[in-house]
């Protein structure tokens, strides 16, 4: 499990360990983290810049066409500064992202910016609430799992999540607009109101594709669950604890829970991140217009500049959410406390 | 396996509801503005392929000039439903003796959607633009016009170089646009035009929203505002006009799914003609394809019927090269190349290409993928093997095949009316066709008289055929599927416009 | 979702298996660390990737006709002992094509995959082996690569390639290096600090005998875990990017396309989507289940103390 070895393995090996009576060394280790998460960007907009100059093709000439004269094409790069030389091109989109000003693009020639935004807002609603809905169904049945793992219950859960996790979450959604939507007429099939506009609409068009979403990650945090809990449960100091007369349950709520929370919030973290993007598919389906689809439309236009700047915003989501994993977890793991 | 999946499901659904209930229910009581009962004033159009932008002049693509023409823009003239002229932004116009000169007289009290009166000028300065800043390849339709007078603010001249047939057919089209003077710095976002509709809100591949103007200086439409909204596959939009969320499909593109509206009394279903043909094009200019046996062999490999039968479930009609049965010229050139695999190989054996390996270059448009797999399949019969290549569409199938020709087949909608000389007539055109023989016969035709010109046309589309310059797989059927009770739908898209100016609710 | 990175269930991360030996995410709940026998989830995973492989491996001998064929005489039939699955909309052999799909289900989760562990595995033992300035670099170009998930970095590689299997494959591939990485370093760093190891330092052995003589083979358990993994993200991912138009072009048979394909089906023919629908599920399941029985397996404390 990569993403989690990740903040594991940092944890152990990398850098110094927290400790909140070491004010100081706290403090040294979100700096670290900060400056890593610095370089780390500006690393990934100089490759993803680079990269999206491998696109072929001048592209003043793809937005003219042939029939564009020699004086258009030149006043139209002049418009689109790619005359200018790669490195004075670079900073001034680098210092675009830094101020939030991604320039026009050169297809649509609308400001990038403001769209963005709006498509993160979006993006982001649908992601959040999808991971909230899969806590809430993960969270009790998972630990169901766990505790009733000799069961059938517990067995059923385990294999219920497993072909959860088995199916595309785009046949999720399919199914469920032909059933609950085109068949019965319940919810909408697609589209997306915004929460100002209208907020039942709103809520009516978030709960067919939150639900696709949830499903499938519904499953798989199901499955940390149960593991985090299993393992929990094997430890020593609940055996203890039901030594000196617990409850199988009290102990487990008592001492367990917490532990068995620390997996499961990293994960959570991780799965955040990718679904800001993964869930293009969905978005597909349900016709939002998130950050995903926006990518993908910019892509098919050969929109190099919105390419580039949505593709810098989902990198820097992702690694913010990995910062945040990275504190949160140092912050709540008693064991790496303890290690101090 | 789908009960255990379904459960899961249930859950969840259960879990949102609970999770989203209250807010739900506190909101519910003051929004939905009920267009139950009384008659509704806007109007929902579900298309596919959205613009990039909104400026024709400089951008290709058929959705911009599809959503603004006759909505936004107007001509001089139109084309009504049946393919003629008829009378716009010109109440009448005179022909001079040599049929060079052209006299319009304007109509008088129009105005563009900024305020600005229309006048004889914007005519001249509209059809001056086009030489100077368009860069699109229909500006060559304005080629023939040699000078442009104001006469009076409500007449102008148009003196040709020579006669022409074709030239006020072309004002119809997108090149004959009115803009006004003031208002073309932002066309890509901005669009400023004669029609009954100004652009009101525009979303880049979601939305554009049409108001209805006060100003407007003929009928009013029967909507208020009508909002075209895009889809990015076909099954959205049938979903989407299923739960009530649009109330009409422009041309369909999954007519797959039309069997469920058929049966259903509360949506009504036209499948009307177009002037898009879904071509076969074969690079002239390049190997395989600049031996005419290879491309001869290829038209008789190919069974039209069953490609229209499988690919698009029979809708459409079959045509021979780029001539709609709504074109004057019009010839039924059908018997040209039947199918018959064994004069394919045999063909293919006299030139030499057996076993011919070629790339098939498909943009991502859904007519294009579904008719790909089905002539791979017959190719394949008669030895040619062919390999697909995916180009999106617009952005790199224009680049690369419509810019650098740089395939060797492909297939598109070609929507533009009367086009055939625009494709064969030139031999820079991306099918790079050897126009040698139709050049003269072309030019003879456009000078000549009406009958001359029909005949002159008749003889090109003959000749093109034999030389089986390019395919023509299908003639584009134009689907309409729209709310029973929501009139005026154009069920023919003879030219680039989707007109909405007739919509009315009953 | 489809194409995210999902991480797998945290029984093999180094902290787990320093600590216990948990009950682990098994279905069967009874399989048990360091048993040899073969547990039912091992046993379920394999039956289904043998279905699968065996599926793949048949489409190379024979199918009943050529998937790519149209016979548009037979479109759309339903299931009958011509054709065992029905036909599709250009009267093509859908049992064919699920043969056939077989194949490139495998073949691009073997590539990407295969991509991943040649440059992922040696990368985290030099990392593991040499810390320092090498182990720092390798691991921020880990962190640069993990915020390019396999579904960003696809269409990324669409934009400037264009799309094709082969554009799909590198980009899974390229996606899932990291993994590899980390998995390779956390087991070598284990390894590293085992007596044997310090015996054969102090024995002055090279670092790349050491490498090759007692880390390779111990961390190689988690090694195959992590592909068997990676291997159901990968035929998840390509279901997702075929159905976004950007994995294995047509007319070659892909269970994600026949998926995306089928859509306009459902009212009538809702077997079109059943068929790839189900065979993704098993493909994946196949995957995820020998990945945990395998992690059972393989422990990696008691490989560390085997030695």
């Amino acid at each position: 499990m990569p993403e989690t070895t990740t903040a594991l393995s940092r944890a152990h090996h990398t850098i110094p360990p927290l400790n909140p009576r070491n004010p100081n060394r706290m403090a040294i280790r979100i700096l670290i983290n900060l400056a890593r998460f610095a370089v780390t960007y500006v690393v990934a907009t100089v490759v993803v810049f680079l990269f999206m100059r491998l696109i072929p093709g001048d592209p003043a000439q793809i937005a003219l066409g042939v029939n564009a004269t020699p004086e258009l094409l030149e006043q139209t790069r002049e418009q689109f500064g790619t005359n200018r030389p790669l490195i004075v091109q670079y900073f001034e989109w680098f210092g675009g992202l830094l101020t939030g000003d991604f320039g026009t693009s050169y297809v649509t020639r609308t400001d990038i910016s403001p769209m963005v935004l709006d498509r993160v807002q979006v993006s982001l609603i649908l992601v959040l609430t999808a991971m909230v809905v899969a806590l809430l169904v993960a969270i009790p049945l998972g630990t169901w799992a766990a505790v009733k793992h000799r069961n059938f219950s517990g067995v059923a859960i385990g294999l219920g999540s497993q072909i959860g996790v088995a199916v595309p979450g785009f046949l999720a959604g399919i199914l469920l607009v032909i059933v609950f939507a085109v068949g019965l007429g319940w919810l909408p099939a697609n589209g997306w109101t915004a929460p100002a506009v209208d907020f039942g609409d709103f809520i009516r068009r978030l709960i067919l594709p939150v639900v696709a979403l949830a499903s499938v990650q519904g499953a798989i945090l199901t499955r940390y669950v149960r593991s985090a809990v299993l393992e929990v449960m094997s430890e020593d100091y609940l055996r203890t604890a039901r030594a000196k007369g617990l409850s199988k349950n009290g102990a487990l709520l008592k001492h367990g829970l917490r532990n068995a929370a620390i997996p499961v919030i990293t994960v959570t973290g991780v799965q955040i991140a990718a679904l800001i993007i993964g869930a293009v598919v969905i978005e597909r389906v349900f016709v939002i217009p998130g950050l995903g689809s926006m990518l993908l439309d910019a892509v098919g236009n050969r929109d190099m500049l919105t390419v580039q700047s949505v593709v810098m915003v989902l990198v820097a989501i992702t690694l913010i959410l990995n910062l945040v994993v990275d504190v949160l977890y140092t912050l709540i793991d008693p064991r790496l406390r303890r290690s101090a | 396996m789908m009960r255990r999946k379904n459960a899961i499901l249930t859950t969840a659904a259960i879990a949102t509801a609970a999770v989203l209930g209250l807010a739900g229910c506190s909101a519910g009581a003051g929004n939905s503005a009920g267009s139950d009962g009384e008659t509704p004033t806007t109007a929902t159009i579900a298309l596919t392929g959205t613009p990039t932008n909104l400026d024709f002049t400089t951008t290709a693509g058929s959705a911009i000039p599809q959503a603004l023409m006759s909505n936004v823009y107007e001509g001089l003239v139109e084309l009504d439903q049946s393919g003629e002229i008829q009378p716009l932004l010109a109440s009448e116009w005179t022909v001079s003796d040599d049929r060079k000169t052209y006299t319009f007289t304007l109509q008088e009290g129009v105005t563009f959607s900024n305020g600005d009166e229309f006048t004889a000028d914007d005519v001249k300065f509209s059809f001056d633009r086009v030489k100077t800043d368009w860069v699109s390849s229909l500006k060559a339709k304005m080629d023939v016009v040699d000078s442009v007078e104001v006469v009076s603010p409500t007449e102008v001249a148009v003196t040709l170089s020579k006669p022409s047939n074709a030239w006020l057919f072309s004002l119809a089209t997108p090149v004959g646009a009115i803009f006004s003077e003031d208002a073309v710095d932002d066309l890509a976002n901005t669009p400023v035009g004669t029609g009954p509709y100004a652009v009101e809100a525009w979303t880049p591949n979601e939305s554009l929203v049409f108001d209805t103007r006060d100003d407007y200086w003929g009928e009013a439409p029967g909507v208020e505002q009508v909002t075209l909204k895009y889809f990015a596959d076909a099954t959205a939009t049938t979903n989407a006009l299923q739960t009530g969320d649009v109330d009409a499909i422009a041309n369909l593109q999954a007519p797959e799914l039309l069997s469920s509206f058929e049966s259903d009394d509360q949506f009504v279903v036209t499948t009307g003609t177009s002037s898009g043909e879904v071509s076969l094009s074969m690079n002239n200019q390049a190997a395989p394809f600049d031996d005419v046996r290879v491309r001869q062999a290829v038209l008789y490999a190919l069974d039209k019927q069953a490609i229209l039968d499988t690919a698009w479930n029979g809708y459409g009609s079959l045509v021979a090269t780029y001539a709609a049965p709504t074109d004057p010229y019009y010839e039924d050139l059908n018997d040209a190349y039947p199918y018959d695999p064994e004069k394919a190989m045999d063909l293919l054996a006299e030139a030499g290409q057996e076993n011919l390996d070629i790339t098939f270059t498909v943009p991502t448009r859904p007519y294009a993928q579904a008719v790909s797999e089905i002539v791979v399949s017959q190719l394949k019969d008669v030895g040619i093997n062919a390999t697909i290549e995916s180009a999106e569409f617009p952005a790199v199938w224009l680049d690369q095949v419509f810019t650098q020709h740089d395939y060797q087949m492909t297939t598109v909608l070609a929507v533009e009316a009367r086009d055939i000389l625009t494709v064969f007539n030139d031999p820079n055109y991306y099918i790079g066709y050897d126009n040698s023989k139709i050049a003269p016969i072309a030019e003879e035709a456009d000078a000549a008289d009406e009958d001359g010109y029909v005949d002159g046309m008749k003889q090109v589309a003959e000749q093109i055929v034999d030389d089986a310059a390019s395919g023509v797989l299908f003639l584009f059927p134009n689907i309409t599927v729209a709310k029973a009770d929501l009139q005026g739908m154009p069920e023919n898209a003879i030219i680039e416009a989707l007109d909405l100016t007739n919509l009315s609710w009953n | 979702m489809s194409t995210q990175q999902v991480p797998t269930p945290p029984s093999q991360a180094p902290r787990t298996s320093a600590i216990s030996a948990p009950g682990n995410a098994s279905t069967s709940g009874t399989a048990r660390s360091g048993k040899r026998k073969l547990s039912a989830t091992l046993l379920i995973g394999l039956i289904l990737i043998g279905l699968v492989a065996l599926a793949a491996i048949v489409s190379f001998f024979w199918t009943p006709y050529d998937p790519t064929q149209a016979m548009p005489a037979d479109r759309l039939q339903g299931s009958s002992l011509a054709h065992l699955m029905g036909t599709d909309k250009y009267g093509r052999d859908v049992f064919s094509a699920m043969l056939y799909g077989a194949r490139i289900t495998l073949f691009v989760g073997v590539i990407s995959v295969g991509i991943a562990i040649l440059i992922g595995t040696p990368l985290g033992i030099l990392a593991g082996i040499r810390g320092g300035w090498i182990e720092e670099v390798i691991m921020r170009a880990s962190d640069i690569a993990l915020a390019f998930p396999a579904l960003l970095l696809a269409i990324m590689f669409s934009a400037v390639f264009g799309a094709s299997t082969l554009t799909a494959m590198v980009a899974i591939g390229i996606a899932t290096i990291p993994g590899f990485a980390r998995v390779a370093r956390s087991g070598t760093l284990q390894v590293m600090t085992t007596e044997y190891v310090l015996a054969a330092r102090a024995a002055s052995q090279s670092r790349f005998r050491i490498a090759l003589r007692h880390v390779l083979p111990n961390i190689i358990g988690m090694v195959v875990v992590q592909s068997s993994v990676s291997f159901a993200l990968a035929v998840l991912a390509e279901a997702g990017l075929s159905f976004l138009g950007l994995g294995t072009p047509p007319p070659t048979p892909s269970w994600g396309r026949m998926l995306q394909e089928s859509q306009q089906f459902l009212g009538t023919e809702p077997m079109l989507a059943v068929w790839p629908g189900i065979a993704i599920a098993i493909a994946v399941m196949g995957f995820n289940l020998l990945g945990d029985g395998l992690r059972d397996r393989f422990d990696p404390k008691l490989n560390g103390s085997r030695g």
